[in-house]
């Protein structure tokens, strides 16, 4: 079903519910608009299984923010305290828990839309009359990340085939070791960019002001369905919780 | 000091799919070896199994007596110089004298002669006239050699070179060509894998002919 739905009600979708996601500050709200989502990326058959895995190697670092969040809000009941000093509330353990609901809700939203393909998205961001040559640079630069990760990994192969021992290193000098991993990079990206450049101005980029595509989406009953169903989505949520807004 | 590295039944895949199927080989350190095959035939593929930056899906490799999967990057780059196909990959520093002595600046144990060795390398690679060069400046081949450079500066027991001679020209070649010569008579095994027939039939003493994941065939000189 995922790669039949056109990618702007995908993109429809994902604006609606990532904008309650923030618009909200409700913990219940929050995991209505959450539970949504998952709907809708399950039946869009997004690797919702995949998201998980690569959020639990960001666990430590947004359980961190989600306590740093929480030591910073003094109102409420106060459940761990040290004498007269607050150091976690109820409040802020809520408020924390809406952050990471809305880390959830974004990270879901970048699933939804991974479901389409990219030749297809930039086209819908053409289509909606976003300028070529911006949706052109975000097309190349989505294609050149792997490859980035690529030379970064395997520069770091090539330090350690130099007999660099980087368990045995101290903390000053693995920064300068990363220093040098990113700077080779750095610079073969910044020749990539220039060589792509003269080549596509070879083949006659923004020669002529129109362009014509090959592919051209059309929206379908299928794609109406998507946007009307988010908007009907969105529209009840916020009827639901309007005294929740603080306009 | 026959036997350096032994590859034993070794096989890899990538998601189910069979790259390399039961290879058995020994190098030796007196022996100059070329890989060949057609692309996609698995040689690179092997040569990353003998560095440890892969892992086989069945059998083992030793490498001076030690199994690979023992042994860290750290330790198999001590023993073996491996030239990456792109040099890009592996060439980090600013300028080619930094980039000689880099590795030096985080190991451990200092080599108390390094000035003179890296001036003996700039002067065998004819790169004297470029120590002070910014490195993402310079040619392909001239990037070939100051990585060749750098990992002999590391006193490798063997070596691996993917590709040396792609950007080469004949000239080029034939310095390449008398540099292998010179390094080999250090007692410097090598594995060169390589698409140039003639100067792997120049070079050779051993060819193994990789296809579709197997050996093929082999010879001797």
């Amino acid at each position: 079903m995922s790669s039949t739905v056109d990618p702007r009600a995908k993109l429809f979708l994902v604006i609606c519910l990532s904008t309650l996601g923030i618009v909200f500050e409700n913990i219940w709200t929050l995991l209505i608009v959450l539970i949504a989502e998952l709907i809708y990326a399950v039946m869009l058959q997004a690797n919702v299984l995949t998201a998980i895995k690569k959020l639990r190697k960001m666990l430590y670092l947004i359980i961190g923010i989600v306590i740093l969040q929480s030591l910073f809000i003094r109102t409420g009941r106060v459940l761990i305290g040290f004498n007269h000093i607050k150091i976690i509330t109820d409040v802020g353990l809520i408020k924390g828990a809406g952050y990471l609901l809305r880390v959830m809700i974004i990270f879901l939203s970048g699933t939804i839309i991974a479901t389409s393909d990219m030749r297809e998205l930039i086209q819908g961001l053409i289509q909606l009359k976003l300028p070529y040559d911006l949706a052109f640079m975000a097309s190349v630069g989505i294609k050149f990340l792997p490859l980035l990760m690529e030379q970064l990994k395997d520069t770091l192969i090539a330090i350690q085939l130099r007999g660099i021992d980087l368990n045995s290193l101290k903390l000053k000098q693995k920064l300068e070791i990363y220093a040098y991993i990113f700077t080779p990079v750095i610079v073969n990206t910044l020749t990539k960019a220039k060589q792509i450049s003269i080549s596509i101005e070879a083949r006659g980029f923004r020669a002529f002001n129109q362009r014509t595509s090959i592919k051209v989406l059309k929206f379908k009953a299928l794609d109406y369905a998507l946007a009307l169903s988010s908007a009907i989505v969105a529209g009840v949520i916020i009827i639901f919780n309007w005294h929740l807004l603080q306009i | 000091m026959n036997n350096y590295i032994r590859i034993h039944q070794v096989s890899y895949s990538i998601n189910g799919q069979a790259v390399l199927n039961n290879i058995d080989l020994s190098l030796a350190r007196n022996q100059f070896v070329a890989l060949v095959g057609p692309n996609g035939s698995g040689k690179t593929t092997l040569s990353k199994l003998i560095m440890g930056i892969i892992a086989p899906s069945r059998g083992y490799i030793l490498v001076d007596s030690t199994d690979v999967k023992d042994l860290g990057l750290a330790n198999i780059g001590s023993k073996i110089g491996y030239l990456f196909q792109n040099p890009n990959r592996q060439i980090f520093a600013a300028t080619v004298m930094e980039e000689l002595t880099f590795a030096y600046r985080f190991k451990k144990h200092q080599q108390p002669q390094l000035q003179q060795q890296v001036n003996e390398m700039l002067a065998v690679f004819e790169l004297e006239h470029l120590s002070q060069a910014k490195t993402y400046f310079l040619s392909h081949g001239e990037k070939q050699r100051v990585a060749l450079a750098a990992i002999l500066l590391n006193d490798p027991e063997y070596l691996i070179l993917d590709e040396p001679t792609t950007g080469l020209d004949q000239k080029r070649k034939k310095e390449l060509s008398s540099l292998l010569q010179k390094i080999r008579s250090k007692n410097i095994g090598m594995l060169m894998i390589s698409h140039d027939h003639q100067f792997v039939l120049e070079q050779a003493d051993r060819i193994i002919e990789l296809d579709r994941g197997g050996v093929v065939n082999e010879q001797h000189s």
